[in-house]
């Protein structure tokens, strides 16, 4: 009996002692073949990431250990796992403020001098670049061009061409105005759409970026952001949002671009493949590119992408295994295989297998000439989509005026700021 | 009047609406006019202008084409294949021209810049004109740039080994808009040169141009309808002018629109119609804002006089208002009437006469807080006004109650007449309630109905006693006409004749005692009864009593005791006569309602009292006669009032008596009692209170012991003044009876004539009617008094009259007579005095 107790305490011990090695074995990364990647949920399993893993294993035999977290998690638990020494070898991270929450400098290695640098379109890796001109991942993502679309079909019908001026634009809201139609759609709860205004602002002008950052000046401290803020209260006031645009919501901007209700949008192209949903009237193919007009660019301005960027833990074990999957992934035959099909704008100048929209392929030239990378969102400190809506949701409402509505986007930023900066 | 008042006061309100209609109708008419002037006007103004432009637009074309036709001779004379040198020219011509850039175009639209620079035109529409050696003008995009270009055909050429056919210079749109644009309008007009399809050429578009097709764009924004579009498609092929309004978005606009003068193209400007007629409209709101300012003015003006002028009005009448308020205080005060004013709606008081405190104790405060309160003054509840009994008074219509209300202070009741008036005030319901003191009226009211009662109880009571009289006066003088008759018929048998004359005589005395009762009574109820007060002996009064009751009691053996012990007062003061009167009536009735052999007591006491000069009497007058009933014990000191029974129908009376017995007692300041049994007797008391008086002889006193001499009247001549033949008949007869003889004087006059006329003492004595014609019995008793006469002073003289009343034996006297002897005569009476004034005259 006591033989029988001894043989079985010693298999159980055994296999303790087995599972112990191997959990220690998962979670301290010990197999150099293996890499670890944190990314969000969902944007993990977009088809071209799956597609890039998956060949990525095959092609190398190396394994990807995936760690996810739902959006509204993902800057807190991944902030503690670096703060914690615990990050992973690839951290996936769209390139906005709360990344600099993170301790970029010491946390995350340049890529700067990587073979495939060169392979990236302007676009991408003038997003991928921090204010110091460090490229801080691989844009590894379906990219888009914010900017003006309009219908090209009802607009012809008007008589109307697209304006190329700021002028022009304010003449051809007003002229869509005295016809009936709303010239802009543009609903309150989507005032991020702000941001494309304020990438002429501060891409076109670094220094003021810095100074702002380092809270030498404020937004009320800028005479283009004050011209950019009067001419939306303004346009709203000449009924050029329509009149009910304080209750609308995301779906309407499609039902009111299919309808023909509103004749321009400020959106991106590949929202024409996601969420706009064809209407009695209008199709796809009915709309056009032109620049943004929200009086900080004379010519107008069209967004760059906001892509989501694959970075190198610098304190990471594998360094090397983990830049040659970013090299892998920035092989041409490797993107072109993974966005076959995909309507995206190119990251990469040898990106041939996704789909242009024909609205960007039309604005080509407008683009390559007017175009900014994303730089409020990703710049600017404690900056918030969310704060900016709510800023200007108080100006729609008559709750406070153009300076109270600039005080107010100020006094979001600056607490969020506060708050990254003491994490 | 009313109608003149209605229409004095719609007159202002009319005449006010009637001026600002016509002020508001000049307004709109002036306005519209002004408009259409001023629209004219601008619309002048506009083509004018644009016709300067139009013109100056086709000079800065012709004149490009000329700068560029005579560049042909410059390439002629110049070595162009120098480089430097042309661009040297065309610097200096760009900068005395404006144009942007100069071209050498070949037949196949491709062109070159003196810089050397290629590029492609398009020349849409205009390259065949151009080809067939004629200028143009074109919209082309060049190096990425909106530009219009200005083409002549040149003699072919070579340029740095470019074949050109053409030579053009370009403008940027800003540069072409300079040459459309016009200072007027405030920058607010937009000028546009379209080909006849609508297809924008060139505009002064601030900032560029995003109007594509403008006739695409009028049809989609303005309101123009279909007719209006093909009318301006009409015109525009047909290269005709034309201004027309159209809307869009919220604002006019006027569009103007006429030939260039090249191709088919056309000047077209659009206008804010409030731009264009910025101007005028200035004028024009200056000239409202003064007829604004002026009509404000007036307006002001007329309101302040009126305002002026009602307020006047306003305080006039409420100072009337309040004048009549207070006059209303003060009458509502001075009267004994309450005005109380009540909403229909919730009954709540509008307003409350304040003499409410006064006549009812109600403080106004309380009433108006309160109406109800008034309520509760009510003595009977049934006079209270209910909420119900209130609605149902029709309009105008009234309603009222009579009753008592007590005073909340005082406790005193008075009688008011509450009258709700049910009305329309200013179109408001109202209730007003007068409650009027009727205290007063009700008083009359119920004294009226007494009189009038009284009244007819008097007539009831008259007729009664006409009923009695004629009963108890014809039943004697049934007995007189009826024995006289038979006397008359029997006068040959002396024994009828006495048995007659004695039942004649004794009907006659019934009648003459019941005319005396009446004519007394009728005196004391007439007030006319005063009391003849003089000294006399209480004693000998009782004794002359005992004498003249002595011989009824007598007659029916009834027992007589008389108590006068207690009655110590001897001479006391007071109307004899009347007290004999009242005693004689109780004893009489005494005995005449007492069977035979009943008793009599006659108790006459002193009744102790604080007055030492006074004497207090009472006079018990007690019988154990038949009684009398309770109920005729309340009637019995009513005239003619007698018990009904088998006894008392065979007693004689005239049913006056103790009317008068009471009625002289009430004289006299005394009372009388009365106790009484039906078959045990009836006890009556007189009190009466008598000044007393010193005892002293009195010659005029009428000794009770008086003996009547038989003969006194034998031998007498007696001088007689009556005016009445029968009465005087009568006299003489009865005086020749007595062995007398008179002489006859028809009136006063000749009866003192025959006295005068007379020797002393052949007249014995004079009998002296009182009411006689020429001259009555006083005068004539005056005269005789004073004549020369020597016995005219101690003659005596005795008033014979049928004037019985104490103060007409009181005027006989007064007047210098004697004696009194009433009618009809009794000769018992006529021999007394006859012998107690003789006797006297002898003394």
């Amino acid at each position: 009996m006591k033989q029988s107790i001894k043989k079985n305490l010693f298999v159980i011990t055994v296999i303790s002692a087995i599972f112990l090695l191997v959990s220690c074995g998962i979670f301290d990364n010990s197999d150099d073949n293996t890499l670890t990647i944190i990314g969000k949920k969902n944007d993990l399993e977009k088809s071209y990431i799956i597609s890039i893993f998956d060949r990525y294993r095959e092609a190398t035999g190396n394994k990807l250990n995936i760690i996810s977290f739902e959006d509204s998690e993902y800057e807190t638990e991944t902030l503690k796992r670096f703060q914690n020494g615990k990050g992973s070898d690839i951290f996936m991270h769209f390139h906005n403020s709360d990344l600099y929450s993170f301790d970029v400098e010491n946390n995350f290695l340049y890529l700067n001098d990587e073979e495939w640098v060169d392979d990236l379109t302007d676009s991408a890796r003038n997003y991928c670049t921090d204010k110091n001109g460090n490229l801080l991942g691989l844009p590894f993502w379906e990219s888009s061009v914010s900017g003006c679309y309009y219908n090209k079909t009802l607009l012809a019908e008007m008589g109307l061409k697209p304006a190329a001026t700021q002028a022009e634009f304010d003449v051809l809201c007003q002229a869509i105005a005295a016809t009936g139609y709303t010239p802009i759609c543009r609903p309150t709860v989507y005032s991020w759409m702000i941001q494309f205004a304020m990438d002429p602002i501060f891409a076109d002008n670094p220094e003021l970026l810095e100074k702002l950052n380092n809270n030498e000046i404020s937004y009320s401290d800028i005479p283009e952001m004050i011209e950019m803020v009067k001419w939306v209260e303004n346009a709203a006031d000449k009924g050029w949002f329509g009149y009910n645009y304080t209750e609308k919501g995301w779906d309407d901007i499609s039902d009111d671009m299919s309808s023909g209700k509103a004749v321009m949008t400020f959106i991106w192209d590949t929202w024409f493949y996601t969420d706009f949903e064809k209407g009695n009237k209008y199709s796809t193919d009915d709309f056009a590119l032109m620049p943004v007009f929200l009086n900080t660019a004379h010519r107008g301005t069209y967004e760059g992408g906001n892509m989501n960027m694959m970075m190198v833990n610098k304190n990471s074990k594998k360094l090397d295994l983990a830049l040659d999957f970013l090299a892998f992934c920035a092989s041409e035959e490797n993107y072109n295989a993974a966005f076959d099909g995909i309507p995206t704008v190119s990251c990469f100048k040898g990106q041939t297998t996704n789909i242009q929209s024909k609205q960007v392929t039309d604005a080509a030239a407008s683009i390559a000439e007017n175009e900014r990378v994303s730089t409020a969102a990703s710049r600017i400190a404690g900056y918030s989509a969310d704060d900016v809506t709510a800023a200007f949701d108080s100006l729609f409402r008559k709750k406070t005026d153009a300076a109270g509505c600039l005080k107010l986007m100020d006094d979001y930023r600056i607490e969020k700021a506060s708050k990254q900066e003491k994490q | 009047m009313f109608m003149k008042k209605q229409i004095g006061k719609a007159w202002l309100p009319f005449s006010i609406i009637t001026v600002s209609i016509a002020v508001i109708f000049a307004g709109i008419t002036y306005f519209n006019f002004m408009s259409r002037r001023i629209y004219e006007d601008s619309a002048v103004q506009l083509k004018e202008i644009y016709a300067q432009v139009n013109r100056s637009f086709g000079a800065f074309v012709n004149m490009n084409w000329k700068m560029l036709e005579s560049k042909e001779d410059f390439f002629e004379v110049t070595d162009i294949t120098d480089n430097r040198i042309l661009r040297d020219f065309m610097d200096n011509e760009r900068k005395y021209w404006g144009f942007s850039e100069f071209y050498f175009i070949s037949k196949d639209k491709t062109c070159i810049t003196p810089a050397g620079e290629e590029g492609n035109m398009t020349f849409e529409n205009s390259w065949d004109d151009l080809m067939e050696k004629r200028p143009v003008i074109s919209s082309e995009i060049m190096s990425g740039q909106s530009v219009t270009v200005f083409a002549v055909p040149v003699e072919s050429g070579e340029y740095n080994g470019f074949e050109y056919d053409a030579v053009a210079v370009s403008y940027t749109n800003e540069d072409m808009a300079a040459s459309l644009d016009v200072d007027a309008f405030s920058g607010e007009a937009k000028c546009f040169v379209i080909s006849d399809d609508g297809n924008i050429l060139m505009s002064t578009q601030t900032g560029g141009n995003v109007f594509e097709n403008y006739l695409t764009y009028l049809k989609a924004a303005s309101d123009l309808n279909e007719n209006d579009i093909a009318g301006i498609i009409n015109d525009w092929r047909n290269g005709n002018s034309n201004l027309l309004r159209c809307e869009m978005g919220d604002t006019d606009y006027c569009i103007l629109y006429q030939p260039v003068g090249y191709r088919d193209y056309i000047l077209l400007s659009i206008v804010p119609q409030s731009v264009m007629s910025a101007g005028f409209l200035s004028v024009q709101k200056i000239t409202m804002n003064v007829f604004a300012v002026m009509f404000i003015f007036v307006g002001t003006f007329v309101f302040s006089v009126i305002f002026i002028r009602h307020r006047k009005q306003s305080h006039k009448n409420k100072t009337e208002l309040r004048y009549r308020e207070r006059m209303f205080d003060v009458l509502s005060n001075s009267v004994d009437d309450i005005f109380i004013m009540l909403n229909s709606e919730d009954y709540n008081v509008d307003y409350i006469s304040p003499n409410i405190e006064r006549l009812l104790g109600i403080p106004v405060k309380t009433a108006i807080e309160n109406i109800g309160v008034i309520e509760k003054c009510a003595v009977d509840s049934d006079v209270v006004i209910s909420k119900e009994e209130l609605e149902e008074i029709p309009l105008n219509e009234n309603i009222y109650r009579e009753g008592e209300y007590r005073h909340r202070n005082t406790g005193d009741c008075r009688w008011y007449k509450m009258t709700i008036y049910h009305m329309s005030i200013l179109d408001v319901d109202k209730y007003i309630v007068v409650m009027s003191d009727r205290t007063m009226e009700n008083q009359m009211n119920h004294k009226t109905e007494e009189a009038l009662r009284a009244a007819r109880s008097a007539n009831e009571a008259k007729s009664n006693f006409l009923s009695n009289m004629s009963h108890d006066i014809r039943t004697p003088m049934n007995a007189i006409v009826g024995f006289s008759i038979l006397l008359e018929k029997d006068a040959d048998d002396p024994e009828k004749v006495r048995k007659y004359t004695h039942k004649i005589t004794a009907s006659s005395k019934h009648l003459l005692n019941l005319i005396n009762d009446v004519l007394d009574m009728s005196k004391i109820e007439s007030g006319k009864t005063s009391l003849n007060v003089d000294r006399f002996s209480l004693h000998e009064l009782l004794e002359e009593l005992k004498i003249i009751v002595s011989p009824q009691i007598k007659t029916k053996n009834q027992i007589f005791n008389v108590y006068t012990s207690d009655a110590t007062a001897d001479y006391i003061i007071g109307d004899k006569l009347r007290l004999n009167q009242i005693l004689i009536n109780l004893l009489s009735n005494a005995t005449k309602y007492t069977p035979d052999g009943g008793e009599i007591e006659f108790i006459v006491r002193e009744i102790p009292q604080s007055a030492p000069q006074y004497v207090k009497l009472q006079f018990v007058v007690k019988d154990n006669g038949i009684g009398m009933s309770e109920e005729f014990q309340q009637i019995i000191f009513s005239p003619f009032s007698r018990e009904i029974n088998s006894v008392t129908n065979t007693i004689q009376g005239t049913g006056l008596g103790m009317a008068i017995t009471k009625n002289l007692v009430d004289l006299m300041g005394g009372i009388i009692v009365l106790q009484s049994r039906p078959g045990e007797g009836s006890t009556f008391i007189v009190e009466l209170t008598f000044a007393l008086a010193e005892r002293e002889a009195d010659k005029n006193d009428i000794s009770p012991e008086t003996t009547v001499d038989e003969g006194i009247m034998k031998g007498r001549n007696f001088l007689v003044a009556e005016d009445n033949e029968l009465n005087a008949e009568i006299l003489t007869e009865l005086l020749a009876i007595e062995g007398a003889k008179c002489e006859l004087a028809v009136n006063g006059e000749v009866a003192v004539e025959m006295f005068e006329n007379s020797q002393p003492d052949y007249y014995d004595m004079i009998f002296m009617d009182l009411q006689m014609p020429v001259m009555n019995g006083y005068e004539a008793a005056g005269k005789i008094r004073k004549c020369g006469h020597p016995k005219a002073k101690t003659i005596p003289i005795a008033a014979m009259t049928a004037n019985t009343f104490a103060e007409d034996v009181h005027n006989a006297l007064a007047a210098g007579m004697d004696g009194h002897l009433a009618k009809p005569v009794n000769m018992d009476d006529v021999r007394k005095l006859v012998g107690k004034l003789l006797s006297d005259n002898n003394e």
